[in-house]
């Protein structure tokens, strides 16, 4: 089928504004010949909720770690709160991280003590706080963290991030392995996060949906590339699905527009297409469509659809 | 309650705020009443607060709520009547696009909420 990509008409990838938490110039790592992390410029303003979005080996995780100078990137760098990031972990005091995996190496260690040891490197960690994410996340604090389930560690592991109110939170698959009833209460506790201490998220997931209604800014990420990179209200007003009716054996002309994805029938396509409504209406219309409607997309949809964007060269 | 729908392709604090302006009407939310808190508001919907601030400093410009510092928002007097005819607006215009994208104008819509029989509709007599 004829596609109507403007390859002159690219998807946002850089934010503009002043205060960046996190600010990634150029990011690549290489492990060997394989490239994780490519060419990534990423900029999470302060204040921001970002959901990093993609699939499974798109490179977020290592993101992450480059960003907390737990990988030295092959080229590039990274900023977090003005601080250049360095194997010194510089920044680690400032963020709280959940990793995608276990973080802890004491299996015998008791949730407790685990809480009681990591505070001690925390000089505003808040007990108070602390007892109560344990309350309200159902841990008991005489288990082993060995013996935890999954989703049991990845508690753990959000109330030793969010104890210590940092001004950065960096959540890798903060939900993974988290029961419905669970899953609910994380998020309810990251609201509540977020009314009280003044933070910055970031968060990495494969699954946006959970993360829609708390996102204000989204990266998309693919085979180690940022796609692209937008508030989140963008996304609503720019990026939109038009159902359009066309007449039999329409081709579609090469549209000055930017076309994220398209499916239909011969005579009904929908097309999901960045870009100012008005200006796409007058080009579709020209072309010989008629649009019959025109519909803003859930974030979890603008996900899928900027993912399946063909590769620009 | 608010009720949100993730398929809903409204911007989240609109739908916040029309279903504030639902709870208006009908009277759940009362004039002088407090809104939940934002952080109540955030925790139980599962929002970021920003958004749901956004939506109580639309409601306060529109005059929907006021807010007294330090004490909440609150619901404005005469807000569960004025605020009838936008809900009401925003629902026939909802419809109305459903129904041009299965190729059906408004007339044609309108034909069929009359020939619409008692036992297909929620209406009581009791309603206003």
């Amino acid at each position: 089928m004829n596609v109507g990509i403007d390859t002159g008409v690219e998807l946002p990838t850089r934010l503009t504004g002043t205060a960046f938490a996190v600010r990634t110039e150029s990011l690549t790592k290489q492990f060997g010949a394989r490239t994780a992390v490519s060419d990534v410029t990423l900029t999470v303003p302060e204040g921001s909720v970002y959901v990093l979005v993609g699939p499974n080996g798109a490179g977020k995780t290592t993101t992450f770690r480059m960003i907390l100078g737990m990988l030295r990137p092959t080229e590039g760098h990274v900023d977090v709160m003005g601080v250049r990031a360095g194997p010194g972990g510089e920044c680690r005091a400032h963020v709280g991280y959940v990793p995608e995996g276990r973080s802890v190496p004491y299996p015998w260690i008791r949730v407790n003590d685990l809480l009681a040891h990591h505070a001690r490197y925390y000089p505003t960690w808040d007990a108070q706080y602390a007892a109560h994410l344990v309350d309200a996340l159902d841990l008991r604090l005489k288990d082993k963290y060995g013996r935890l389930s999954k989703g049991e560690a990845r508690r753990v592991e959000l109330v030793m991030a969010l104890a210590h109110r940092p001004p950065l939170l960096l959540l890798d698959e903060p939900t993974d392995g988290l029961d419905p009833v669970i899953r609910a209460t994380v998020l309810s506790l990251l609201a509540e996060h977020m009314t009280e201490s003044p933070t910055t998220m970031l968060i990495a997931t494969h699954l946006i949906y959970e993360m829609e209604r708390f996102a204000d800014h989204i990266g998309v990420m693919r085979s180690g590339r940022l796609m692209a990179q937008m508030h989140r209200d963008d996304i609503q007003v720019r990026l939109r699905r038009y159902l359009l009716d066309v007449p039999d054996a329409w081709s579609a002309p090469v549209l000055p527009i930017a076309l994220v994805k398209e499916n239909g029938t011969p005579r009904e396509r929908q097309w999901t297409i960045w870009g100012d409504e008005a200006h796409v209406r007058g080009q579709l219309t020209a072309a010989g469509a008629h649009v019959r409607s025109v519909s803003a997309l859930t974030l979890d949809e603008a996900a899928l659809a900027l993912l399946s964007t063909k590769e620009r060269v | 309650m608010l009720e949100l729908d993730s398929a809903d392709s409204r911007p989240l604090y609109s739908q916040i705020m029309d279903e504030i302006r639902r709870n208006v009407v009908l009277g759940v939310w009362a004039a002088d009443e407090p809104l939940p808190s934002v952080r109540q508001m955030a925790s139980e919907l599962r929002v970021n607060p920003n958004t749901v601030q956004q939506a109580y400093r639309e409601l306060e410009r529109e005059g929907v709520v006021y807010v007294l510092r330090g004490q909440g928002t609150f619901v404005s007097v005469g807000a569960g009547r004025s605020q009838r005819a936008p809900l009401l607006r925003a629902f026939a215009q909802r419809i109305a696009r459903e129904a041009y994208r299965s190729g059906f104008t408004t007339s044609d819509l309108m034909e069929a909420l009359q020939e619409l029989g008692p036992e297909e509709t929620f209406d009581r007599e009791d309603a206003t």
